[in-house]
């Protein structure tokens, strides 16, 4: 079934009463993408996936799968698997009844449901625990039943609904490459909520960050990671996130804290801006930007520096080896590409 | 001896006396069933006699034979029990789960039933039934009985309903089971504690039901609750065949007893949802 599971978002409003939880959200997802919707909780990621489901309608808008309008088809009329949150297994069933129930829902015969269930267990690594139900497995085996009875029915779309995060950090970081090969051994459209941006930048081949109901961006982890379109978004990608301190744009040059430094941008002319600089993107030089270290948090092969410019903090991060002392005085810069310049009214790129 | 053998003991002293404060009218029961009218009389009480199944046999096979009423009762109970649950499963159900005008309203009803006391309607419910023609009818008692089954066991089986995630049902939509499919194999399935419980409960107010069954039943509706009364009269007590039919119609209910506590285990849904258990 795959070159299957093209997705598309047209202007999709969700108003609950009063409140746009949504405020029409475009989007195109290609076949055999990993595509993630990324955001802070409230940001209606989420809402976009249950719609995308099948599980709410959508106030306005359209919904298309595969070049056909859904948005009034039924959720189990969608060919579509999810993994939830919770992974909502059946606790009655067996890990084998759990993942062969999609199967018997579409009238599989017997003979070809119990091969499949093995081969889906198989491939999550709990073909040893079919017997078991889901009160007796581990958090990481759950989890792992739940994606199998996902990937059993080869639907067309896979959903996930920030599937690692009842995992411990350890389990999380194996699963999430599982999950990656899976996916591309699977080649199907995988959509993928998260409100954990590292998550997302790892994962997703694109992604679409949502910010109070809108997408401010989609692109790829390193577009969106390069040339963050908002203030919002260059403050929630990357970690520690980027340094955004208010500044004035002078004919092509940034003044910040005092300090002259040249941009990309030529435009003439004088307005007040807000400068992004990422916190790996900032150097040590001489005749730079004066700044004091308050605080070092050595993290082993890097350090992350609070440095205050005049009054101004900012982040940096250096390379071990490279670490100055707390209360010295250095002096960094910026090379002109690493500059972000976003309009304070707009919180817009510049 | 320690402490905590002295309290175990202790302990033990006073569950044996509540058990036997309990069990004295069941113990009494059932060995007046078991002696002969003189036996019965006898002061003081005859603690050791020869007992003696006359008792039984002449309720059993006796010209006044109860065999009858246990069936009557029989059909009344399970009839209201299972027209009871046939409705309330899919009552609790929508009103634990579904959005409809009205929804608050229903609740209360369904509650403020059960606070009319039956003695304040059962002369409305006795015109009811004689107008339509039901007094002595199987579906007149019956009818009469789920008025008050009915919303208990709805309220009853609601909060079980809404143990159940809201997530498990959207996965089997989306695992392609319909509505009606999702609840038979996916909800019900979770709910069957609560609905053994909500079963017992059911049966047994009909089962034990007498006020009710006294008025609007006759020669040919009589359950084994009105036929008892036949033993008391004005002249004398048969307290021998009065016991017998009071051990008899006590056995279905203990039955049902042991039968549906291994039914009526909580936690089946312990492990369906990290972080797990009921909510």
């Amino acid at each position: 079934m795959s070159g299957q599971g093209q997705v598309s978002f047209r202007n999709i409003v969700k108003m609950h009463g009063e409140f746009a939880a949504l405020k029409g959200v475009n989007f195109d997802i290609k076949p055999g993408e990993f595509f993630a919707l990324l955001g802070p909780s409230g940001s209606g990621k989420s809402t976009t996936l249950r719609i995308l489901a099948g599980l709410d309608a959508p106030t306005a808008g359209r919904v298309l799968i595969d070049d056909k309008d859904v948005t009034s088809t039924d959720a189990r009329d969608r060919d579509i698997a999810m993994v939830f949150q919770s992974y909502a297994l059946y606790p009655h069933m067996t890990v084998a009844e759990n993942i062969a129930f999609p199967l018997e829902m579409a009238k599989l015969p017997k003979a070809e449901i119990a091969p499949a269930v093995k081969d889906a267990a198989r491939k999550v690594k709990i073909d040893h625990l079919l017997d078991r139900k889901p009160g007796q497995l581990s958090g990481g085996q759950q989890q792992r039943c739940a994606l199998a009875r996902a990937i059993v029915r080869k639907a067309r779309l896979f959903l996930l609904d920030e599937p690692l995060s009842n995992l411990d950090a350890k389990l999380r970081l194996e699963t999430r490459a599982e999950l990656k090969k899976l996916q591309r051994s699977l080649g199907v459209t995988a959509v993928y909520v998260t409100h954990d941006q590292e998550e997302a930048m790892t994962l997703a081949d694109r992604m679409a960050v949502f910010m109070s109901g809108e997408i401010q961006q989609v692109g790829t982890p390193a577009e969106v990671f390069a040339r963050p379109n908002s203030i919002d978004i260059a403050g929630f990608i990357g970690n520690p996130p980027m340094n955004l301190v208010p500044a004035r744009y002078v004919d092509g040059d940034v003044i910040i804290a005092g300090h002259r430094l040249k941009t990309t941008t030529t435009t003439a002319g004088e307005r007040d801006v807000v400068a992004g600089l990422r916190p790996g993107a900032l150097r040590m030089t001489e005749g730079g930007l004066g700044a004091r270290v308050d605080l070092i948090e050595d993290l082993g092969d890097t350090a992350a520096l609070d440095l205050d410019c005049a009054g101004t903090m900012i982040r940096m991060r250096v390379a071990d080896g490279n670490i100055p002392g707390e209360g010295d005085t250095i002096s960094i810069t910026a090379r002109p590409q690493d500059i972000h310049l976003f309009d304070p009214a707009t919180r817009m790129r510049l | 001896m320690t402490a905590k053998r002295l309290r175990i003991i202790a302990l033990l002293a006073i569950s044996t006396v509540f058990l036997l404060a309990w069990a004295f009218p069941i113990v009494w029961s059932v060995m007046n069933s078991l002696k002969t009218d003189s036996d019965v009389l006898a002061y003081p009480p005859k603690l050791v006699f020869t007992p003696t199944w006359e008792a039984y046999r002449d309720v059993l096979f006796g010209s006044g034979s109860i065999l009858p009423n246990l069936l009557s009762s029989v059909i009344i109970s399970v009839g209201t029990t299972v027209v009871t649950m046939l409705m309330a499963v899919p009552a609790a159900y929508a009103l634990a789960r579904l959005r409809f005008r009205g929804k608050k309203f229903a609740g209360f009803y369904v509650l403020a039933t059960q606070m009319l006391p039956p003695v304040g309607i059962i002369i409305p419910y006795f015109l009811v039934l004689r107008n339509i023609g039901w007094i002595d009818t199987y579906q007149g008692i019956i009818l009469i009985y789920l008025s008050f089954s009915l919303p208990f066991a709805i309220w009853l089986l609601v909060s079980y309903f809404e143990d159940i995630p809201f997530e498990m049902e959207e996965a089997a939509y989306l695992d392609g089971a319909s509505r009606l499919k999702t609840l038979w194999r996916i909800i019900i399935p979770q709910v069957r504690g609560g609905i053994a419980v909500t079963v017992v409960f059911v049966f047994l107010n009909a089962w034990n039901e007498f006020l009710f069954a006294v008025v609007l039943s006759g020669n040919t509706v009589r359950p084994v609750t009105v036929a008892m009364f036949n033993f008391v009269s004005v002249e004398q007590t048969l307290w021998a065949k009065l016991a017998a039919v009071s051990v008899l119609a006590m056995l279905p209910v203990v039955v049902l007893g042991v039968v549906a506590q291994k039914h009526i285990v909580k936690g089946l849904t312990v492990g369906a949802v990290k972080g797990g258990g009921r909510r």
